[in-house]
């Protein structure tokens, strides 16, 4: 095998070619022990052992079953099942034991045309034989009983149980829950955790998918005995070595359904957003973006027409606009401008002001929509006067502005238990550097930034959660929508850590700054429409401007003033003055929540043209 | 034809590739094709064949220096890339081996494999065969080489890759010309400690047989005694250290060599991969007809448990002809290492064998049930991108060793 000739030899001077040729000999030996090694073995398994093996592959055999759990439920906070699960049942043939002359009356069971069966089986021609075709989704309980009870006849028609999502109240919270999809490529390969296999389902949006972990529970295993067909016969060793899978936890949420789904009817047709919370707690009673869409549509096989159409849709359903929409906050930003100026000790409450109807800034002149004399600041968030607020900004300066409005939660996430939140926009001395250049602007900018306009940008939750501390004398609470995981197959409660931060602003100008909300509804301020004599509101209402069309309509507030037990904050889009759209809605949902009573929002009173 | 054309080229090397990447298509195609995310692996396999086999025919053509020079900078972008890994990999069945690259599962562990032996063939191509000389310090250099990848693979979870990086060095240092005793001294308590942990008695007998081979070698009887005495104890340390595991622990090292006990686990796989292979029988079940395979008894067959699908629908001549295709593979690789007058050409060859060779031992012995199941790829049949395009490499080296066989590396 290996040799060379004389003459080889001897040009090759330096290579050890016969101690070389020792230690490939002794390689080849090694390689030959090693393969008839295997070939024994295989000899002994497929030879010897062929009957055996081949008899234990055909009857009985042991086949390994990832069984996932069903889905953690959600709960309202009055045990209100939300979000639930339902078995769904799939028809579905294996063509390698399926008799063709079946076919009709299979056909006739599910409720198809025959032909629809003879397409697939004629696609799944060529591929494994094995594998159960999906015929028919949702099949009903009396299909399931005819093909149990014709088994024997039936051969190959089997059926499958899938766990999916069952919303079983009027009202959507497509916002709130999100949806479930089976996991993509791209979530496998970036997942960190040996947890998801393909086909999985897993949380994309909403709380499905912030609480993935705890709402999926554990994968558990199950071996059984299968015949040829994949069919099983019996449990492998009484099912000792069975894992059970572990149920997903339960989320109990502070949501309420009834004024959920209040909330949602209220919104109707209109683009905007609602959130209200409890300020004593942070926690959210509801939250509603419209326009919204139906989880249904993901449920199951998702219709890929409908989906996307709502990818596509230009009003955007699938966007939350509580947690994801940035738009300056118009006139509601007024408290905090007034907050600032006297903790920070450029005004007192008494301190008055001249607010004629108009402000020039260098050669720039700023509207107000009316004229009020030296007023204080009470007054000024009352009437929601303009200039008041521009010489605010003005004397504030950039640097308090974003220190104190920071506090309050803006330009950061407010931390809610829902995914893509946005941070906002909080201007800053460094950010307006970065746009404009150092020194290349003027602080001009703070006229506009002092009535909530310009480069300021706000969500609807970082509102609300501004509105909650106020109203609770500055101690700022994350809003957060659960309270409690409770997972019941362990037992174990998962607590829900909630960030609480006193903000350190003297008592006395929150009472300032109440007493101006409270006017604007019971006073002759801007929101007097929604006055009710009964439950009293506190609030403000704003307009920011929208250079792209109809201008966005904001209202804050909380009720009742002196012992408050709800904060809202509703935003309509190009939905024009504050108090003609938000304003109502709002005080709907908070009289709602404290007597249980609806309210005719856009009744012909409420409808009073004032400025805003 | 022109002869000439395939006069220095490796044609039975390169055909046996080819028969092993065709069956391996023809296997992947068989366990995946029921499946709605697999269905496309035999294509991405395809065509990664067929750019690796472009890349095979480039390196046979390159100058064996270019190759050699690459060496040292191959293996330390290996190791840039197992650090990396090690910060921003995902964790795929439990091996935190891999990095994605624009969509694509790259494992870095498999190139180093490549690169460790390169770099190890480089370190010693200067020395003299007849008389090599190599001194102690060499072997310390040497075996850090070696030991630094393996290590940084070990802290990736990646067992079986681990072991396969130290199995190519003993051979590697045996045709490097380091003294068969100082082997011999040096596997012999690590196979004494693997018998040991089996059965004792298995070790009684090693010992004995020891005895008698030490008696044999003549070597001064202090070395002898020593070597003894050094297998003696690791040999009976191994029960005293086993002993101070916690039990989760005793478990996983028992499952390896004894897969019924973990019956979930690797033990079914096993337990799975034997019928498969036994009811395929002389003949097979055919393609795409064996139900231990459309039924997907077996986990993730067409990675590292590809083989069981082939005994079982091609039965044992399908089973047979893949090992025939790799004992080609290898002995076509230890013949280039013999015909080569370029030492590091030929220490390469023989660090590729001894891969080829481990893995394919080990792989088809843990589904036949004979090997310890740890996740090792069978060379160019398995499923997977990294693991294909290393090993063509390596067969892109052997082809350029025979090539260039005649020519000495100065």
């Amino acid at each position: 095998m290996f040799t060379l000739s004389s003459r080889e030899r001897e040009e090759s001077k330096g290579v050890s070619w016969v101690k070389r040729e020792v230690k490939i000999y002794i390689s080849l030996g090694i390689l030959v022990v090693a393969v008839i090694t295997l070939f024994a073995r295989l000899v002994q398994l497929q030879v010897v052992q062929q009957e055996q093996f081949g008899k234990e592959s055909e009857k009985n055999s042991i086949k390994k079953i990832i069984e996932t759990p069903a889905r953690g439920l959600v709960i309202d906070r009055n045990g209100k099942v939300l979000v639930d699960n339902r078995p769904s049942y799939t028809m579905t043939i294996t063509p390698f034991q399926f008799d063709k002359n079946l076919i009709d009356e299979i056909a006739n069971l599910a409720g198809i045309d025959p032909e629809d069966i003879r397409d697939d089986l004629a696609d799944a021609k060529g591929t494994n034989r094995f594998n159960p075709i999906k015929i028919k989704r949702d099949i009903d309980f009396k299909t399931i009983s005819y093909i149990e009870e014709n088994r024997d006849r039936l051969k190959g028609v089997s059926y499958q149980v899938e766990s999916q999502r069952f919303y079983p109240n009027k009202f959507k919270g497509s916002h709130i829950f999100g949806y479930d999809a089976e996991i993509t490529d791209k979530m496998l390969q970036e997942s960190t955790e040996n947890y998801y296999r393909q086909g999985d389902l897993v949380g994309i949006t909403g709380l499905e998918r912030f609480y993935e972990k705890q709402l999926r529970g554990e994968k558990g295993s199950r071996l059984i005995l299968v015949d040829v067909n994949g069919r099983e016969v019996g449990s492998y060793n009484d099912g000792k070595n069975d894992q059970k899978p572990v149920n997903g936890a339960d989320l109990f949420t502070s949501i309420d359904a009834d004024l959920q789904e209040y909330a949602e009817k209220l919104m109707g047709g209109r683009r905007g957003a609602v959130i209200a919370v409890d300020p004593r707690t942070g926690e959210v009673l509801c939250l509603v973006s419209k326009p919204d869409y139906d989880l249904n549509a993901f449920v199951g096989t998702p219709d890929a027409k409908e989906i996307n159409r709502l990818f596509n849709h230009p009003e955007k359903p699938l966007f939350n606009r509580v947690i994801q929409t940035r738009y300056p906050p118009g006139s509601t930003w007024k408290m905090m401008m007034a907050l600032a100026a006297m903790a920070s000790g450029k005004i007192t409450p008494t301190t008055t002001i001249s607010c004629p109807g108009s402000f020039t800034y260098g050669n720039r002149t700023f509207e107000d929509h009316g004229g009020y004399g030296a007023i204080p600041v009470v007054r000024a968030i009352e009437v929601s006067s303009n200039v008041f607020f521009y010489k605010l900004g003005l004397m504030l300066g950039i640097k308090d502005y974003h220190d104190y409005s920071s506090m309050f939660g803006f330009g950061s996430r407010t931390g809610i238990d829902l995914p893509g939140e946005t941070r906002g926009l909080l201007p800053s001395q460094e950010y307006f550097d970065k746009v404009y250049g150092v020194n290349k602007w003027s602080q001009g900018l703070l006229v506009s930034l002092g009535i909530g306009q310009g480069e300021l940008g706000v969500s609807p939750v970082q509102m609300v959660g501004y509105t909650a501390a106020i109203c609770m004398d500055g101690m700022y609470i994350q809003p957060h929508i659960v309270r409690k995981i409770y997972n019941s197959t362990t037992g174990i409660e998962t607590p829900v850590e909630v960030k609480k931060n006193q903000i350190d602003i003297d008592k006395k100008f929150f009472e300032t700054v109440k007493k101006g909300m409270y006017l604007v509804v019971n006073g002759t301020g801007t929101a007097k429409n929604i006055k009710n004599s009964e439950y009293v509101m506190a609030g403000k209402t704003g307009t920011a401007q929208n250079p792209n069309g109809n201008n966005h309509s904001w209202f804050v507030g909380y009720a009742p003033y002196g012992d408050p037990k709800i904060a809202v904050c509703v935003l309509g889009e190009n939905a024009g003055w504050g108090n003609q759209f938000a304003a109502p809605i709002a005080a709907a949902i908070m009289v709602r929540f404290l007597s249980g009573n609806s309210v005719d929002v856009f009744n012909e009173n409420s409808k009073v043209e004032v400025h805003d | 034809m022109d002869r000439k054309l395939f006069d220095k080229f490796d044609i039975i090397l390169f055909l046996a590739v080819i028969g092993l990447l065709v069956i391996g298509i023809f296997a992947i195609y068989s366990a995946t094709q029921s499946s709605v995310n697999n269905a496309g692996f035999y294509l991405k396999q395809m065509t990664f064949a067929i750019i690796g086999l472009v890349m095979v025919i480039a390196v046979s053509y390159l100058p064996p220096r270019y190759i050699s020079s690459l060496s040292y900078y191959a293996y330390g972008l290996g190791l840039v890339l197992l650090l990396m890994v090690l910060v921003f990999g995902r964790t795929i069945n439990g091996n935190k081996s891999w990095f994605f690259i624009a969509g694509f599962g790259i494992q870095p562990s498999e190139f180093a494999k490549v690169a460790t032996v390169m770099a190890v063939a480089n370190f010693f191509y200067k020395g003299d065969e007849e008389n090599p000389k190599i001194s102690p310090l060499q072997l310390l250099i040497a075996a850090g080489l070696v030991a630094v990848p393996a290590v940084l693979i070990k802290l990736e979870h990646d067992t079986g890759t681990t072991l396969v990086m130290l199995s190519f060095i003993v051979p590697m240092l045996f045709f490097a010309g380091v003294s068969p005793f100082i082997l011999f001294a040096v596997i012999t308590p690590v196979a004494g400690i693997i018998l040991a942990f089996i059965n004792i008695y298995y070790f009684y007998a090693f010992l004995v047989l020891l005895l008698v081979i030490l008696y044999f070698m003549k070597k001064h009887w202090l070395i002898s005694a020593g070597v003894f005495v050094l297998n003696v104890l690791s040999g009976f340390s191994v029960n005293f250290f086993y002993s101070k595991l916690m039990p989760y622990q005793q478990n996983r090292i028992m499952a390896v060599f004894d897969p019924s006990s973990d019956p979930l686990g690797s033990g079914y796989n096993v337990i799975q991969s034997k019928v498969a292979i036994g009811s395929g029988g002389l003949f097979g079940k055919g393609f795409l007809q064996g139900s231990q395979t459309q039924l997907k008894f077996i986990p993730e067959q067409w990675t590292d448990f590809i083989y069981c699908m082939i005994g079982e629908e091609f039965g044992l001549i399908g089973a047979g002809v893949v090992i025939i295709l790799f004992v080609v593979i290898i002995y076509r690789l230890l013949n280039n290492a013999y015909l080569s007058r370029n030492r590091y050409m030929m220490l390469t060859c023989v660090g590729f064998a001894s891969l080829f060779f481990f893995h394919m031992f080990i792989n088809v012995g843990m589904t036949i049930g004979i090997t310890p199941v740890i996740g090792i790829p069978l060379p160019l049949v398995s499923n997977g991108v990294s693991s294909l395009l290393s090993f063509l490499l390596m067969i892109g080296i052997g082809m350029n060793t025979y090539r260039h066989k005649d020519i000495f590396l100065s």
